[in-house]
């Protein structure tokens, strides 16, 4: 239905108005195709990729790659005696100031900031899509008010405002995961708030819709089967660019001391506790610093490469 | 343009307004509230009684909001937990240094991002465009504590060759001549000042290239080669005046982010500007100051926003506000 529509959204370009019904049904295929070749010819942006399933694949098979068992626990046995040792095949990172195995702490950081960086993505999803298309689909005063909301958000300096709610909100112990989460998710929808309301708005008096409509389909239906689908593709964009945003966030968060809490291992806490050694273990700066640079650059990198391969006006270079 | 102005105006004081209430209800419902840094244990009833007064927290929290509003209207932000100090004595001594790094960053950030902007633009697709590509990858995605650390480290504490946080020493070790201090002043900013650029130089030099790739590809540019103009004459005379358009309310916006960038540098660096003392006043619960730089930050947001929406018809005649 959607697909017989010309102009409607990202794929305009590859759809013909005069494509017949059994074209259209081929050229569903043939669009998922043309965006994957094109997603695959950016080298930067499958190197993102790569490097990504590699690090996701690494945080979960941790305790495996550890040596982990029930008795011991790398990450988390402290051992002072060999406290900020250096490299070597036993330690593959060194040791930090307690002992504990470095490259397996690094891992578990990565499954904690992996972790935040996603749930964050999907709640800040979740809140910006219900809001934008509220606005974008009902209009008049719920669009004016939930806009100003949304305005409201974009206009604190977002460091200002998690520094003071990380301060006082976030607890010590294993809840600090949670409520990091939480805390980032509910002040990131804003941008996915206004892009879900500005494709709504593009899609709202079309004829396809009016159709829908007249059949008798209920409101939240279609919003959910009609509409939201032709906006997947700026919002798949926007997603991976929020996991990477939220990364940095969180390990700015933890690095001043108001983020994920220890005895949690995630990247920024990490170089928290090392900062003070790096001039006798400067690993332990590297180590961590470098794990969040690469993580973000290769959620970027896919980033625009999904929107390259998405946007029907983006020239073959 | 005027209706269009008292209108986005209108809107920006009213929208301050609830973000005053927002901040102000969210600081005073935060666990334990003022009560829990202004008291003691060892504190007698009696004085708690005389404190909760003094600062008017024994009214309830629609008078005490409507009280503090009152005084922000005059231009009183109240006292400061800490040292007791005027709110607004406390922030106008830090302006100075915020200013000073901000507008040498933001100097520095400009000059190059044209630079780079244009240059990638011009030889799109060329060795260089693709380093400067990568480098704004990295810029853009570096955690900036942590890119501050790593300077520190070598350039501070290895090689010797910058202070590694501070504005000034001269006030300890003395300085003879006004040349000695603007050199202690120069190598104090050097650090502070290049970390804050990586955060902008990425954004902009980028968006500088995408618009002028783009009005590079416009006809006029053509028609400027085909006359026989140089190309330095079509590049910088033509095409980048107008690819600045765009790229001069992009800046404007940015500098509205002048708050939130600065916590995390001024905190690395100890740099005594409005962002360290952010950071402070909330380790030390210091709400009266948190209010007041919460809506200063929010406000210089709102208006600079505003600002680069006026500039961008100011300075491109197609654009006309109703």
């Amino acid at each position: 239905m959607r697909l017989e529509q010309p102009g409607t959204g990202l794929f305009d370009a590859v759809v013909m108005p005069s494509d017949t019904e059994d074209a259209v049904l081929t050229k569903h295929r043939g669009m998922l195709q043309l965006i994957t070749s094109r997603f695959v010819k950016n080298r930067l942006a499958v190197v993102g990729m790569g490097v990504l399933l590699t690090m996701i694949l690494a945080a979960i098979l941790a305790p495996i790659l550890i040596g982990e068992t029930a008795q011991v626990h790398p990450a988390i046995d402290t051992h002072i005696t060999e406290a900020l040792q250096g490299a070597s095949f036993k330690h593959l990172l060194g040791t930090d100031d307690v002992g504990r195995d470095e490259f397996a702490r690094l891992l578990y950081g990565a499954r904690v900031s992996m972790l935040v960086g996603f749930v964050s993505m999907l709640v800040a999803l979740s809140v910006g899509i219900l809001l934008g298309s509220l606005a974008g689909y009902f209009g008049g005063i719920v669009d004016t008010l939930l806009m100003r909301v949304t305005d409201a958000f974009l206009a604190v300096p977002l460091y200002l405002i998690l520094f003071v709610i990380s301060a006082f909100f976030v607890a010590g112990g294993s809840d600090s995961i949670r409520q990091v989460i939480l805390i980032l998710g509910l002040f990131s929808w804003a941008n996915t708030a206004r892009i879900t309301r500005g494709e709504i708005l593009a899609l709202r008096e079309r004829e396809f819709i009016t159709a829908a409509r007249a059949q008798g389909v209920g409101n939240a239906r279609i919003i959910a089967r009609h509409i939201l689908p032709n906006a997947a593709g700026a919002l798949l964009v926007n997603a991976t660019l929020l996991v990477g945003g939220n990364i940095i966030t969180e390990s700015t968060l933890s690095f001043f001391g108001f983020g994920i809490q220890p005895p949690d291992a995630s990247w920024g806490n990490m170089l928290a506790s090392s900062r003070d050694y790096l001039t006798s273990a400067p690993l332990l700066v590297y180590a961590p610093g470098l794990a969040i640079l690469v993580a973000v650059v290769s959620f970027n990198l896919m980033g625009d490469g999904l929107r390259d391969a998405l946007d029907p006006n983006t020239t073959e270079r | 343009m005027t209706a269009y102005l008292i209108r986005r105006l209108s809107q920006a004081i009213l929208l301050l307004l609830v973000l005053s209430i927002a901040f102000f209800l969210l600081v005073h419902a935060l666990p334990g509230g003022p009560q829990a840094v202004l008291f003691s244990p060892r504190m007698t009833a009696e004085t708690r009684a005389n404190l909760e007064h003094l600062y008017g927290l024994d009214q309830s929290l629609p008078v005490q909001y409507l009280l503090w509003f009152k005084n922000v209207l005059g231009g009183n932000f109240g006292n400061s937990f800490s040292d007791g100090q005027l709110v607004t004595t406390e922030i106008a001594g830090r302006i100075p240094p915020t200013l000073e790094l901000f507008g040498a960053a933001m100097s520095f950030t400009l000059v190059l991002a044209v630079l780079l902007g244009v240059l990638s633009a011009v030889r799109k697709y060329s060795l260089m465009d693709y380093m400067v590509t990568v480098l704004a990858y990295f810029g853009i995605s570096m955690p900036v504590f942590w890119f501050a650390l790593i300077l520190q480290e070598f350039i501070g504490v290895q090689l010797h060759l910058l202070p590694t946080s501070g504005r000034e020493t001269c006030s300890i070790y003395g300085c003879a001549t006004p040349f000695d201090v603007f050199v202690d002043g120069a190598q104090h900013l050097l650090m502070p000042m290049f970390v804050l650029s990586l955060l902008f130089l990425a954004g902009w030099s980028r968006y500088l290239r995408a618009s002028m790739i783009e009005v590079l590809n416009q006809d006029y540019v053509r028609t400027a080669r085909a006359k026989g103009l140089s190309p330095r004459t079509v590049i910088f005379r033509h095409a980048l005046r107008n690819a600045l358009i765009p790229f001069v309310t992009q800046v404007a916006i940015d500098v509205g982010l002048i708050f939130g960038g600065a916590v995390v540098t001024e905190t690395v660096f100890a740099w005594p500007g409005l962002g360290r003392l952010f950071y402070d006043a909330l380790s030390h619960r210091d709400f009266p100051i948190l209010e007041a730089l919460l809506l200063l930050g929010s406000a210089s947001v709102i208006f600079l926003n505003l600002f680069a929406d006026v500039l961008y018809s100011a300075i491109d005649p197609r654009i006309r506000y109703s």
